[in-house]
């Protein structure tokens, strides 16, 4: 039980990274109809900005992740105003070489803007909880359990604005079709520039947890395999609904533990190695079966 | 009877009719393989003048892995822009060469021609499992599944073995130095292109074309989209898988967790990104657009002291050369060479109808 605990506690930071992500570029697929492969970059270099303050200017990392998520915030929006809204009828494949391009730029200008070390990068809160369970100790890092509160904060904020706020409708309108959108007077340029800002703020918090988690960023692909996951989770839940991805990327990384946990206790340690294999099989066997996802709705196409 | 006589045995041969020698060499000029023959052998002696230290050394590796990188730049050019069909598995399916490679040649010290049976062996099943699920799910949602099933590879490969050296390569009992690898790849990269382009021109190829289009209307005229879809998917695997083995016969190590290796998904973008730059349609657009993404920093920027201090810059800028092909020039540069080469017949025309007068 203890084991199976500590197996869980080590698997929440990955989950809200997780999240967060999926949660950001779900609401810029939904908006741009696209998937923005730029968003670990982007992520990352908030990141950054957030090590630079916190290194060089030496402000508390409560200031220093919200100016990061800020930095990426602004590039976020000046990469839809600037590139998307001029290429606004390229066509998806179009805007996925796009995003790749900006990859390209945003890894070649790091090491120009920061140099080419490795920034540290500080814990949110320092220390551990611990507590017995059947006589075994049981730990869970306080650092885990800000990211998980700050995590909830962020989705619950998030789910409530685009049911009830006038924003989160215009998202939904947008979503569901632009151009009838702009029909019945909502400013989709707007909307598409504030969901931009959103995942890329967003992305940066979540890329301050994943370098929260290790001390230090590492390089500038530091978010590349929670952004694959979170692809992978879109496609999981189903881009159709909003919770749809949010869900599976719950269940991603909670699958992989679970996987070791079981490894473990059968008594196939080996199995742990192979846990994010089995998930992906298993998830894309899922995708074959309901195309439209877990949780998506089935769409009907006019020949 | 006069006339056919005349016609055929050159009776009437008067001094400005073709002789016979030209005609064939026309045949010869016209015909898009000589091309790539003529490619090959100029690569050859470059390769061998740069082995060899008369051209710099560095030319030869930079164009090694260029040409590697190529092969999956031309079959993903085949799936892209005439099956119209996408895909971010590029990185993984370059894994199965490399490991089979190592495992068959390395490991089990079995000759080459196994390494390149398993290879293709491998890659079949794995392009026909893509392509069954191509037939379900499209668009974005087949790259970022293409993306997961690369992913499940890519781990496979952490678990199997994460850095694999293999620092002998045999062919025919003969030991091949590294510096050696350009002729291999270029040899491969010109049957690959020749073959490429032998599937564009067959039926084959307007099956994909016209399933690109419109996948009601090739139903429709009896093109079986399952066979084709599969078809394209196994060739761009195959293809990829190639390119795993030369960049083993030209570079010799991997490793697999690297988040900017082979495998990454970085190597997918990089694929997808040569192939917009170079013209979708074109296999000369393919190698042109991988030149761009993979020689350009090695044959080129190398030897400029900037970018030497500075190699980020390239990056930097290949991001920018990127963006700005796909908003303002989405035909790449294969269109660029087909509208200057009608441009300079324009011109051509102006100065004869300058020089002779309008014909009427």
């Amino acid at each position: 039980m203890a084991y199976f605990l500590n197996n869980l506690f080590i698997v929440i930071l990955p989950i809200c990274i997780t999240v967060i992500v999926t949660l950001a570029i779900t609401v810029i697929f939904k908006t741009s109809y696209t998937t923005n492969f730029a968003q670990g970059v982007i992520s990352a270099f908030g990141a950054y900005v957030a090590a630079k303050c916190l290194n060089s200017a030496g402000l508390s990392i409560w200031l220093a992740v919200p100016i990061g998520a800020v930095a990426a915030m602004a590039i976020a929006i000046f990469v839809d105003v600037v590139i998307f809204r001029r290429g606004r009828y390229v066509n998806g494949l179009g805007k996925q070489i796009i995003t790749m391009g900006l990859i390209s730029i945003i890894v070649g200008a790091t090491p120009l803007i920061f140099g080419a070390q490795t920034p540290k990068f500080g814990k949110f809160v320092e220390g551990n909880q611990s507590f017995t369970v059947g006589g075994e100790q049981v730990t869970v890092t306080n650092n885990a359990l800000v990211c998980l509160g700050i995590t909830i904060a962020i989705v619950v904020l998030i789910f409530v604005l685009l049911r009830y706020s006038k924003w989160g409708l215009s998202v939904r309108a947008t979503a569901s079709n632009e151009y009838v959108a702009e029909m019945v007077g909502i400013n989709t340029h707007i909307v598409t520039a504030i969901s931009w800002g959103l995942a890329g703020a967003l992305g940066a918090f979540a890329a301050a947890m994943a370098a929260s988690n290790s001390t230090e960023i590492s390089h500038v692909y530091i978010m590349t395999n929670y952004q694959v996951n979170a692809f992978l989770a879109g496609i999981l839940g189903g881009f159709a609904t909003f919770y749809g991805p949010v869900v599976a990327a719950i269940l991603i990384p909670l699958a992989s533990s679970l996987i070791t946990w079981f490894g473990n206790t059968v008594g196939i340690p080996s199995l742990s190695g192979w846990a994010m294999v089995i998930v992906y099989a298993l998830s894309l066997i899922a995708i074959f079966f309901k195309p439209q996802g877990l949780f998506g709705k089935r769409t009907v196409k006019k020949v | 009877m006069k006339g056919y006589l005349l016609k055929n045995y050159g009776l009437n041969k008067s001094p400005l009719a073709p002789s016979r020698l030209t005609l064939g060499l026309k045949r010869v000029i016209k015909n898009p393989m000589y091309y790539f023959i003529i490619f090959g052998i100029i690569m050859l002696i470059i390769g061998n003048l740069s082995v060899k230290k008369v051209l710099p050394y560095s030319l030869s590796t930079g164009l090694a892995t260029t040409f590697a990188y190529s092969i999956a730049s031309v079959g993903f050019c085949l799936l892209m822009g005439y099956s119209g069909l996408a895909s971010l598995g590029t990185g993984g399916f370059i894994g199965i060469g490399t490991y089979s490679i190592y495992y068959v040649m390395t490991v089990a010290n079995l000759p080459f021609i196994f390494a390149l049976v398993a290879a293709v062996g491998i890659a079949v099943v794995i392009g026909a499992i893509v392509g069954f699920i191509s037939l379900r799910i499209e668009g974005i949602y087949l790259c970022i599944l293409t993306l997961g099933l690369s992913e499940i590879l890519r781990n496979l490969f952490v678990v199997l073995q994460d850095t694999i050296i293999s620092s002998k390569f045999y062919l025919f009992g003969n030991s091949v130095q590294r510096s050696s690898g350009i002729f291999i790849v270029t040899v491969a990269l010109v049957i690959v292109m020749i073959i490429t382009q032998n599937i564009i021109n067959s039926p084959t190829g307007r099956a994909m074309l016209a399933m690109k289009n419109s996948t009601s209307a090739a139903q429709a005229m009896g093109v079986s989209l399952m066979k084709y879809r599969l078809t394209a998917f196994i060739i761009c695997t195959v293809y990829a898988s190639l390119t795993g083995i030369m960049l083993m016969i030209v570079i010799r190590a991997a490793q697999a967790s690297n988040s900017a290796g082979f495998y990454a998904l970085i190597t997918s973008l990089n694929i997808l990104a040569a192939v917009i730059i170079g013209g979708y349609r074109s296999v000369w657009g393919a190698v042109f657009g991988t030149f761009i993404m993979y020689g350009l920093q090695t044959v080129l920027l190398s030897r400029v002291q900037f970018f030497v201090d500075n190699p980020v810059v390239i990056t930097f800028i290949s991001g920018i050369l990127v963006i700005l092909v796909v908003m303002f020039y989405p035909g790449g540069a294969a269109q660029l060479v087909r509208e200057a080469k009608n441009g300079i017949k324009k011109l051509i025309r102006k100065i004869k109808e300058c020089r002779y007068g309008k014909d009427i």
